[in-house]
């Protein structure tokens, strides 16, 4: 794939902000990053960094007091924030689709599985309610439940949630998107099946040649599924690399700290590695760089000037004063 | 399934034996029929030979279980007042309360599903807070006042509908919106609440994911979700409409069940009380084993075997 190729999705400075009683909570504030054809990109951060938000935004799914105000998204070339809500409606579902934390409670109780994949086909695809049953049960079949035909029929709380995760999969994947969104998709589930259902996306993502957004706390998942690594803090992105030089090379003090604090089979220690302090709240950010009250390395500069994202070595992009090198955003 | 419904019948036994039992002690409480039978000027032998002659001299127990043994043949006793069979006095009083609680709920329905999702759609704008005020208003309202103002305006001021009675269609209406107003009022204030809180569950973020159209989302993704605490609340509603809507079936001098047993109570005329509270408790049983059902019918995970 050259590199010239217009990419598949484009969030150019993304802001979605809260307009909440207590003021405007800016929990994304300029986002920007790519997703080209086939490709998976994991977005990580903390609880709270807006990684979710960034994610609820791409589908304009931001319900109030949340709004987004600035920036593009634009996807295939077309700026989804200009779109109105029934331009958006065909493209959620059909070309982008989402699947979501939890399990147990994202399937409607009242309403068969069955008839909730087959809502989703009928939607999009001009086909009567016998085929879309058919194409429903193919799914089923596809993400691996066991008779289908009989699981069409069933409600949401016989099964499992791994297996309402893969009928969620089925949702999403029934209008073949070309773009799927997964917010923490195995968070809720048991390692076991957490494989299970990560080697199910990516096996369905490779025949449908889908990209993916995969949002995530959990470096592991996404060492194992991303091509590319957006690690986010405080509603901004502090870096971005492909997946082998973010894991070798680690730029930002924030990307460093949470690499390191994943405890190592080799180096038992006996207290586990972690960040001092906590993602501060939206409403109340710190002056100059976001993570610098955290910050080990911190300069004088960092207290009161926002860093840029700099363009760093290993084709990094990094928002730190220390890899001051080119300038390519804010 | 079946057995549920066999057990849920059986319990009827029990409640129906104990609510008998507290209403003759009520009754029994309440005083003499005799004084109020018999012209004031009535001599004492005049009273005693009525007494001795309806039983009423027997020691308590002795009057109940004799009522019982009546009972369990089907006979009530004869009204006091009426010189009739009770049981068939109270039944015939059943088609006009009918009439006027699916009236009356037809009202309530009609108002309530599209204020409350109106409502709850609209959270916190100027309507929501008309609607919700109107609610507050609706639910404060008494009943015999709203049905008096009716009458006052539509009925003797302008002469739209008739004052009182049963009988056609226009009879219908000024206590069908007195009545309904109440419950639509409490509806409504459930609807929007319930509704708000669906809104905000994964799986209408979902539905919305797959492009579903907002009025899809919310009149089915959300509103069959929303309806278990409505269909509660409107179950209650209407056992209370059934076992006679007492104070407005009397403003309407609605023939119901509900004037005829604040008749009888007023003439202590104990067979029609003892039947009208046994066939009300029936009723009533009988309504919320309904309510049962269609929480099934609207929930799957609800399962009674």
């Amino acid at each position: 794939m050259s590199e010239a190729e217009t990419p598949l999705l484009e969030v150019r400075n993304l802001q979605t902000h809260f307009f909440t009683e207590l003021g405007v909570v800016p929990s994304v504030n300029g986002v920007s990053f790519s997703v080209k054809k086939g490709e998976t990109i994991g977005i990580v951060g903390e609880s709270g960094c807006g990684k979710s938000v960034t994610s609820l935004s791409l589908l304009q799914l931001i319900s109030d007091p949340g709004k987004i105000v600035g920036g593009e998204i634009l996807f295939n070339g077309e700026d989804l924030t200009r779109l109105s809500n029934k331009q958006m409606r065909k493209i959620r579902g059909n070309k982008i689709s989402m699947i979501f934390q939890e399990p147990l409670t994202s399937l409607n109780p009242v309403f068969t599985i069955g008839s909730q994949i087959s809502e989703a086909i009928r939607l999009h695809q001009n086909v009567n309610k016998e085929e879309a049953k058919e194409k429903a049960i193919v799914m089923l079949k596809k993400v691996g439940i066991p008779r289908a035909e009989k699981h069409y029929y069933s409600f949401p709380h016989l099964l499992s949630g791994g297996m309402r995760q893969r009928v969620m999969i089925a949702i999403a994947l029934s209008c073949n998107p070309q773009l799927l969104i997964a917010d923490e998709p195995t968070t809720a589930l048991d390692v076991t099946i957490q494989a299970q259902i990560l080697l199910l996306m990516k096996q369905l993502s490779t025949e449908y040649q889908t990209s993916i957004i995969i949002i995530t706390h959990d470096l592991g998942l996404v060492a194992e599924m991303a091509d590319r690594v957006v690690v986010m803090y405080a509603g901004q992105i502090v870096e971005q690399n492909n997946v082998y030089e973010l894991f070798k090379n680690p730029k930002h003090p924030y990307t460093k700290g949470l690499l390191n604090s994943i405890p190592k089979i080799h180096q038992l220690k006996d207290q586990l590695e972690s960040i001092e302090g906590n993602v501060p709240i939206p409403s109340q950010l710190p002056a100059g760089c976001k993570f610098h009250p955290r910050c080990a390395a911190a300069l004088e500069k960092c207290r009161f000037q926002d860093p840029p994202l700099f363009q760093a070595k290993q084709g990094a992009e990094v928002r730190c004063w220390l890899h001051q090198e080119e300038v390519i955003g804010v | 399934m079946k057995k549920y419904l066999i057990r849920r019948l059986l319990q009827l036994i029990p409640v129906l034996f104990i609510i008998t039992f507290v209403v003759f002690v009520l009754v029994y409480l309440a005083g003499d029929p005799v004084s109020l039978m018999l012209p004031e000027d009535a001599s004492e032998e005049d009273r005693e030979a009525l007494r001795e002659a309806l039983g009423l001299n027997e020691p308590f127990l002795y009057q109940y279980f004799h009522f019982l043994g009546d009972l369990i043949s089907g006979d009530f006793g004869t009204s006091f007042r009426y010189s009739q069979e009770a049981l068939p006095l109270v039944l015939e009083r059943l088609p006009a309360t009918f009439e006027l609680a699916a009236a009356s709920m037809l009202v309530a329905i009609v108002l309530a599903i599209p204020l409350g999702i109106f409502s709850a759609r609209k959270r916190n704008s100027f309507v929501d807070l008309f609607i919700t005020g109107g609610s507050v208003l609706g639910k404060a309202m008494p009943n015999f006042w709203l049905g008096i103002m009716l009458i006052l305006m539509l009925a003797v001021n302008y002469q739209i509908f008739p004052v009182s009675g049963r009988g056609t269609f226009v009879h219908l209406v000024l206590p069908a919106i007195t009545l309904g107003t109440g419950v639509a009022a409490e509806m409504t204030r459930l609807i929007r609440s319930s509704m708000l809180e669906i809104l905000h569950q994964d799986y209408i973020r979902t539905a919305k994911s797959k492009g579903v159209s907002d009025t899809l989302v919310i009149f089915k993704h959300a509103f069959r979700n929303s309806l278990i605490p409505v269909v509660t609340i409107t179950s209650l509603q209407i056992s209370h409409l059934v076992s006679g809507a007492l104070i407005t079936e009397t403003v309407f001098s609605w023939p119901g069940l509900g004037q005829l047993l604040v008749q009888a109570v007023n003439g202590r005329d104990m067979a029609v009380v003892q039947a009208a509270v046994f066939v009300i408790a029936i009723l009533v049983i009988v309504i919320n084993l309904i309510t049962d059902l269609v929480y099934r019918l609207l929930d799957p995970r609800i399962n009674y075997s």
